[in-house]
This record gives structure tokens, C-alpha cells and sequence, in this order.
């Protein structure tokens, strides 16, 4: 029973690994010092037109006292639905990518997707089935398997090969790149052997969920198995990597392309700002006087920093 | 096209005097009916002087290092930035964007189509916006990160670091117009111009190396004399004079250019470039708030009169400088707001970066900054000055300066005055609005010209925006007059040089400028047409 339990742990090490991991990375980015406003046009919550021709709230004269900036939810909407339509369609991929490689990064993509959802509807196959005797989670996931893992080993193999056989593809594809692929590759490849080669595969895969959610570990065949293994190994491994691009994407779409909110005085923002105007430069150029704090710095004029030097 | 040398990361290593790349003109995309500007090798003296082993091209009349001594040090000042800038204090005004761009690029190549300049370098791999950004991750990680140490080459730690290295990367940060095209494409949000910026940073806030006309005789020649022209307050005064005299010899109107107007409504500055490369524009800026009766004022105090901003390329502590000093000196004044003249990083420092880097009573609530451009807008559409579309009666067409349109979101104004004093529709390039091109001259480029750099500018960031020039106007016969509307200095001074260097005025009368001028040449009570190159006919009643 060891190898069991051991494979129940896995189960859950992956999740706490990869929910820890990503929520200390996740909160070092919201902890970091209010960066200067860097913004790009089309800012997804501007009003009406603005949002699709790019404009903003400063093609109005007097802004700094007419403009009245949307909810917090209210833009954070139209920006979630931007942010959605790359995840889900990589419209931006699509429309400029001139290396071909959109048909099987979605391809990839999807199958990541839905290996998830796959898992997904087998938990809750086993947490409703249990309590309601239903298999209608089960009979999803029997179609979605399948069609996740072989999106999932088509896109990554192409992925793999077109970056290998381009040369300025290639040129930029690290080992550790191809490694990633071939991880995703052995994922997708597992599960498809699974649903191949194992009429029950599906019956052991939620077994071995129900011995995970349950600490009742069972003993699965390993066929069944392996998928799970290394979906939980790549759960583990994942946050240590940039494969979590998806959340920094909240993060540099919400909090730099698209954060176009001024400041006031007194206003959180610039509460923050004096702090980190009380920081001290430290570099090192000859233009810079050493030992003030920013807000010193800046307001030296050009004869204090002379005799000063 | 000549054959293509397969460049790596690890070559920016190479200690070698030769080029990584070598540009021919057969290269170069193809701009119809014009002249190829010169293209050629730095000159043998330079070579002894100088490190031209990046691409033949350089505005840094820095001298190479003469000694081991001297190389190490710029390879450890290098080491100590490169910490900075992934430190959230440190580097607080950009590290969170930096890193998130330096982690989670997943090398998809999608923003390479966005650059205009590695599309019209013939896509030279140097240039590609991901190229830069690379070298510096790997070197990151092989200095500074376990998984580079520990696993090297697997993880793309491979380049090593020398004095080529570093000098290389100098060059590199200075082939970016930081116009943020790519960061538009990009599908993760990664931003490989503000990566190139930070490299810049790196340089200049810690080793004091930056494009001389840009800190030295830059931000460093503001902050002392007041201007980066080397204009001082008395200077100013006296264009001033010349200026009125001017428009009255030009307009028949003795208009008093108000300076240091204390509580007056509008604090205008001027990139104070426009005094001496194009006084038409502060001058039309002038004849034209007179007429609609706006109460404004210039400021004579020192750095009060150039809205020129280069830190916002290269330097935050420059930044915050002189944005600091410009909203000072408006507060001082008892002005209502301060309104940027045309000139485009000039409004993305201070009215949007900076607002990060002024506390409290300095914030735009308490002391507004605003573009031009809407305040053009209402002027004519309000009906207080009388205009006639007639007098504008010549192709147009419109750049869209980056820093006011992709990076602030200015795109309507400047069409619906465009709209409303010109005769004949506007012939927008393609593509335009935010997602323009940039003119090439953007990031300092324009006024960069140590060396033989003008000649990759010219030949290379300028190629895709003279070939949009040429494609808005196809068509038209040579003879009659057309006009570029640029409403930014920087974007006109790369025009000019564009112009000139592939004979477009020369072969297609092709002239350019800015949009108040184009207001005031629409103005009905002018006696004379306010571009000077249009015939001068007698206006119709």
C-alpha cells in the first residue's frame, strides 16, 4: 500500500505545490512598488468607440477634473474578456504570428485546457456521483479525454518540430523549451494510450480520484495511472516556470499596458508613492548624488549638485 | 540580397572588430520612386576611436577601453545595474513591468512584425524586438539565477560577459524606438521595448553611458541652462521679440507673445527645438490663441520653456527631474494648467509617466497636464477663429506620433481639426491610429546624430514610415504640393532628414509639419498663405 498512498500524496502535494507557488508569485507582483504609468492604447475599459480606436480619456480637454473613471468591476470586465479572447482564441497569435504557429499552439493550448476540464469533470464525477448516484460528469468525460489529449500531443509535437526546424525559432528554443514540450507531449501521449489501450481507463482514472479526494487509496493499473502521475508532476513543476505566462498575464495587461489611472493627492496611489519616494537611490552614474532619498534627489538643482559632489 | 550570417546570442560575445551584421541597401525594404540615402562604412579613423562591431553604426563617441583594468570595470559596473534593475526598490518605477516582461516571454515571435525597424532592416535577427531582451535574460540568468548557474546551457544561461558583451548591448538598447508596437501584438503583454528602456537605464543611472544628446547635452544641459538647445532665459526672450516681429511681417498682426503671465489660465511649453528648427509652429500657436482669446503665457524660467522630457527614454531620476521642475514652476506661476505644445514624448512624460514620480500637490488633479491637441479641437469647432478649408487645398495625409496616440490614447482630435480646416479628405496611412508606425525618430533618434548614426536612422527606423509616406500620396502627380501633419517635434525632425534623404520634396514636393500651422493657414484674416510654400495668391474673398 505504500506505492497507493504514495500516489495519494502526489495528488494532493501537486495541488498545495502548485496553488502555494503560484499564490507567492502571484502576491510578490501585487506587493511590488507602484510602478510609473506605462499604458498602451486600446485600454479595453475605456467607453464606447474609445475602447475599439484606441482612444482615451485625455482626448478631452479639462480631463484631470471631467473624467470619472469606471468601477472597479466595470472595467475590470471588458479587460477579463480581452485577456479571455487570447487565452481561448490567441487572437493576437492568429492575426501577426507569421511563423505558422497558431493552428498548434491552439492545438496545445486546448489540450491543456481540456486535460484539466477532463479532471475537473472526473472530481466532480466522483463528489456528485457519490451523493446523487448521477454518471452524467463521467459520460462528459469520456469524450472529453480523449479529444483533449489528442489535441495535446498534436499541438505540442508540432510545436516541438516547428520550433526545431526553424531556424529563428530555433534559434530562440532553449533545451528546457523543448523539455516542456516533451513533457506535455508524454501527458497527452500517456492519456491517449490510456483511452486506447484500457476499456476501463476511465472507471480507474476515477478510482484513483476517489482514493485521492477520499485518502482511501486503491490500487489502479498503471496504464490508468501514468497520465495522473505526470499531470500531477507538471502541476508541481509548472509554477516554478514561465508555462504560468497565463497568470502573469493578468498582471501585465492589468497592471501596466492597460492602468491608466492618474493619481490625486492624498489618494492611495499616492500614499504608496511617498513611501517609495523615501527609498534611497542607489545607483551608482555621475549625475546622482549619494545617500538621498528619491524625493532629495530629484529636487537637487544643478548647483547644489556641483558643490555637493 | 546578400547572403545572411546566422547570428547567435553568444556572438554579441565575439571579440572581434568586425560587424555581427553588415546592412546593403539590396537588403533594406524597398521604398518606390525615391533616392537610396548613403549607407556607408564608419571611417577608418573612427574605427581606431571607436566600437562600431555591433552593425557598422554609433552615436556613442565614447572611446574604447584602452586596458583590461578599463574593460572589467565597465563589465562589473554592468554586473551592479543589471541587480538594480530586477531589485523592487532599486529600481522601483519599473521593476514589476521589467520583470514580468524578463519571466514570462514564451518566444513566440508574434511582436517581431510589429517593428518597423527589423521589418525594414530585411529582418536582420539583431534587431528583432525579442533579440535584445534574450541576450539579457541569458545573461541574467548565467550572473544572477540558481537554474542558470546550476544547469547553464539547458536553460539558455550561454552568454558569456565581456567588455564586447557590454558594449554590444550598449549599442543594441539604441536600436529601439521604444515605440511599444510590439507590446500592442504581444499575446502575454510582454514589453520588449521597456526592456530595451531599462537597458538604457541601466547605463546611464548606473555607469553615466547614455547617447550624448541625450543626458549631456540632453536632460544634464536643461537642468543647468535651461534648455537642451543650450537656449537660456535671455535667448528666449529674445526669439521672443524676433517672433512677434515675424508674425507681424507675415500676418499684418502685432501680437505681444505673453511670457511669465502670472495667474494666467494655460502654462504652453513649447519643445523648445520648435524655436530654432520650426518657429512657424510656436509662432502659429501664438497668432492662433490670440485670435480665439485664450489667456496663456510661456514661462522664461529655466527648463520652464523646453517641454523636452528625455529622461522618459533613458532615465528615471532625469525624468522626475524635470517634471518636477516644469510643474513647480506652473504652480509658481498660479497657472490653471499646463498644455504641451507638439511634441510627443514631451506629453507622455508629463502628462501620463510621470504622475508616478510628483507627490501629492504636484498630481494631475492638482495641477492639470494636458495635449494640445484638444484644446486645437474645440478652438475650431467653438467658431472663435474664422476658417476657410480652402486655403488647406492639398493632399494630406497624418503621422500619428507614438507617445500621444499608441501611449496615451490621442487619436480623434487631430483628425477632426484635420476634418474641419482642410479641403481635401485626410489620406490616412496604413496602418494608422494606434497602430501606426513610428516615424523612426522616436526614443532620442531624431536628434541623435554623433557619428554616422543619422545613416542607420535614415536608412533603417525611418524606411517604413517613408514607405507609408510614398503609398498615401500613390497616385498623385509630382508637381503639386503635399502635406505630412506631424504633431510632434521629434516626428518632423525625422521627417526632415526622411524627406531629404530620399528625395521626396526634392521628386514629389512632399512637405511636412505640424497641425496648428495647418489652423492657421486656414485662417481666413491671414493676408498672405502661412505655408510658405504655397504660391503666395491672394486668399479668395
Amino acid at each position: 500500500m505504500f506505492f497507493e498512498w504514495l500516489l495519494v500524496l502526489l495528488g494532493w502535494i501537486s495541488v498545495v505545490v502548485f496553488l502555494v507557488v503560484a499564490l507567492y508569485k502571484i502576491m510578490r507582483v501585487v506587493r511590488a512598488p507602484l510602478s510609473l504609468r506605462w499604458e498602451v492604447y486600446p485600454v479595453p475599459h475605456e467607453s464606447g468607440e474609445r475602447r475599439h480606436y484606441g482612444g482615451s480619456y485625455m482626448e478631452d480637454a479639462d480631463w484631470p477634473s471631467k473624467y470619472r473613471r469606471p468601477s472597479a468591476l466595470g472595467a475590470l470586465a471588458p479587460e477579463l474578456l480581452e485577456i479571455a479572447a487570447e487565452v481561448f482564441l490567441m487572437k493576437r497569435v492568429r492575426q501577426y504570428n507569421r511563423y505558422g504557429i497558431w493552428p498548434f499552439s491552439m492545438c496545445m493550448h486546448w489540450g491543456i485546457y481540456l486535460t484539466v476540464a477532463w479532471v475537473g469533470l472526473l472530481v466532480l464525477d466522483v463528489v456528485v456521483g457519490n451523493l446523487t448516484g448521477s454518471t452524467f460528469f463521467s459520460l462528459i468525460a469520456l469524450y472529453v479525454g480523449p479529444i483533449a489529449f489528442a489535441l495535446g500531443a498534436f499541438g505540442s509535437l508540432a510545436l516541438a518540430v516547428r520550433r526545431a526546424t526553424n531556424q529563428e525559432l530555433g534559434l530562440y528554443t532553449t533545451p528546457l523549451d523543448y523539455a516542456n514540450l516533451v513533457f506535455l507531449f508524454a501527458i497527452f501521449v500517456a492519456g491517449l494510450l490510456g483511452v486506447a489501450g484500457d476499456p476501463s481507463f476511465l472507471t480507474h482514472g476515477r478510482a484513483y480520484l476517489q482514493g485521492v479526494l477520499t485518502l482511501n487509496p486503491v490500487s489502479v493499473a498503471f496504464a490508468a495511472l501514468l497520465p495522473f502521475v505526470l499531470l500531477e508532476l507538471f502541476f508541481i513543476y509548472m509554477p516554478f516556470s514561465k508555462l504560468i505566462h497565463y497568470i502573469a498575464k493578468y498582471f501585465t495587461f492589468h497592471q501596466a499596458l492597460w492602468d491608466d489611472a492618474f493619481k490625486s493627492a492624498g489618494d492611495a496611489n499616492d500614499r504608496r508613492l511617498l513611501q517609495q519616494l523615501s527609498y534611497v537611490v542607489t545607483w551608482s552614474g555621475p549625475h546622482i548624488v549619494p545617500g538621498k532619498t528619491w524625493l532629495e534627489e530629484v529636487q537637487i538643482t544643478a548647483t547644489e549638485e556641483a558643490a555637493k559632489k | 540580397m546578400s547572403p545572411r550570417k546566422l547570428i547567435r546570442f553568444k556572438d554579441m560575445a565575439a571579440r572581434t572588430e568586425e560587424p555581427l551584421v553588415s546592412l546593403s541597401a539590396d537588403d533594406l525594404l524597398t521604398v518606390p520612386e525615391s533616392d537610396q540615402p548613403p549607407l556607408d562604412a564608419p571611417k577608418p579613423r573612427w574605427l581606431e576611436t571607436y566600437d562600431f562591431s555591433l552593425d557598422g553604426f554609433s552615436d556613442l563617441d565614447f572611446p574604447k577601453p584602452k586596458s583590461k583594468e578599463e574593460e572589467d570595470r565597465l563589465v562589473r559596473g554592468f554586473l551592479s545595474g543589471l541587480e538594480k534593475l530586477f531589485d523592487p526598490q532599486n529600481n522601483w518605477p519599473f521593476a514589476k513591468i521589467f520583470k514580468l516582461s524578463m519571466d514570462y516571454c514564451v518566444h513566440c515571435q508574434t511582436c517581431s512584425e510589429a517593428c518597423h525597424t527589423y521589418v525594414a532592416s530585411g529582418r536582420q535577427e539583431i534587431y528583432r524586438p525579442t533579440f535584445r531582451s534574450e541576450v539579457l535574460r541569458r545573461i541574467y540568468q548565467r550572473y544572477f539565477t540558481p537554474g542558470g548557474k546550476l544547469l547553464g546551457s539547458f536553460v539558455g544561461a550561454d552568454v558569456e560577459l565581456n567588455y564586447k558583451t557590454v558594449w554590444r548591448l550598449l549599442e543594441l538598447s539604441y536600436r529601439c524606438n521604444l515605440c511599444r508596437r510590439c507590446a500592442l501584438l504581444c499575446p502575454v503583454g510582454v514589453d520588449n521595448a521597456l526592456i530595451a528602456r531599462e537597458l538604457r537605464k541601466l547605463f546611464s543611472q548606473e555607469m553615466g553611458l547614455a547617447a550624448v544628446e541625450l543626458l549631456r547635452k540632453g536632460s544634464r544641459q536643461q537642468l543647468k541652462v535651461g534648455s537642451s538647445t543650450g537656449m537660456n532665459p535671455a535667448a528666449l526672450r529674445d526669439m521672443m521679440e524676433f517672433a512677434e516681429d515675424d508674425i507681424y511681417e507675415r500676418t499684418g498682426k502685432k501680437i505681444k507673445i505673453p511670457i511669465d503671465k502670472k495667474g494666467a489660465d494655460i502654462l504652453l511649453i513649447h519643445n523648445a527645438g520648435e524655436f530654432l528648427s520650426w518657429p512657424d509652429n510656436p509662432n502659429a500657436f501664438a497668432i492662433l490663441f490670440d485670435a480665439a482669446g485664450i489667456n496663456w503665457t510661456l514661462s522664461s524660467e529655466l527648463v520652464g520653456y523646453d517641454a523636452v522630457n528625455y529622461g522618459v527614454w533613458f532615465d528615471d531620476v532625469e525624468l522626475a527631474r524635470v517634471a518636477l521642475r516644469h510643474v513647480k514652476i506652473a504652480k509658481e506661476l498660479g497657472v490653471k494648467k499646463i498644455i504641451v505644445g507638439e511634441c510627443g514624448h514631451a506629453h507622455k512624460a508629463i502628462c501620463v509617466t510621470a504622475d508616478r514620480v510628483l507627490p501629492g500637490d504636484l498630481s494631475v488633479t492638482e495641477m492639470p497636464r494636458e495635449s494640445c491637441l484638444p484644446l486645437l479641437r474645440d478652438i475650431v469647432q467653438s467658431g472663435a477663429v474664422k476658417l476657410d478649408p480652402t486655403r488647406n487645398d492639398f493632399p494630406i495625409t497624418l503621422h500619428d506620433p507614438c507617445n500621444i496616440v499608441r501611449l496615451m490614447g490621442i487619436v480623434q482630435p487631430q483628425r477632426e481639426v484635420i476634418r474641419a480646416v482642410c479641403r481635401q479628405p485626410l489620406r490616412e496611412m496604413a496602418p494608422n491610429g494606434v497602430w501606426n508606425y513610428c516615424c523612426g525618430g522616436g526614443s532620442g533618434f531624431a536628434i541623435m546624430s554623433t557619428l554616422n548614426f543619422q545613416q542607420w536612422r535614415v536608412n533603417v527606423s525611418q524606411r517604413m514610415k517613408t514607405a507609408q509616406i510614398m503609398e498615401a500620396f500613390k497616385g498623385l502627380p509630382d508637381e503639386g504640393p503635399k502635406y505630412v501633419c506631424a504633431p510632434c517635434s521629434n516626428c518632423k525632425g525625422a521627417l526632415r532628414d526622411a524627406l531629404d534623404g530620399y528625395g521626396l520634396t526634392r521628386r514629389h514636393n512632399i512637405q511636412y509639419g505640424g497641425l496648428v500651422d495647418l489652423i492657421v493657414n486656414a485662417m481666413v484674416d491671414l493676408p498672405r498663405p502661412y505655408f510658405e510654400w504655397l504660391p503666395d495668391v491672394k486668399a479668395p474673398d
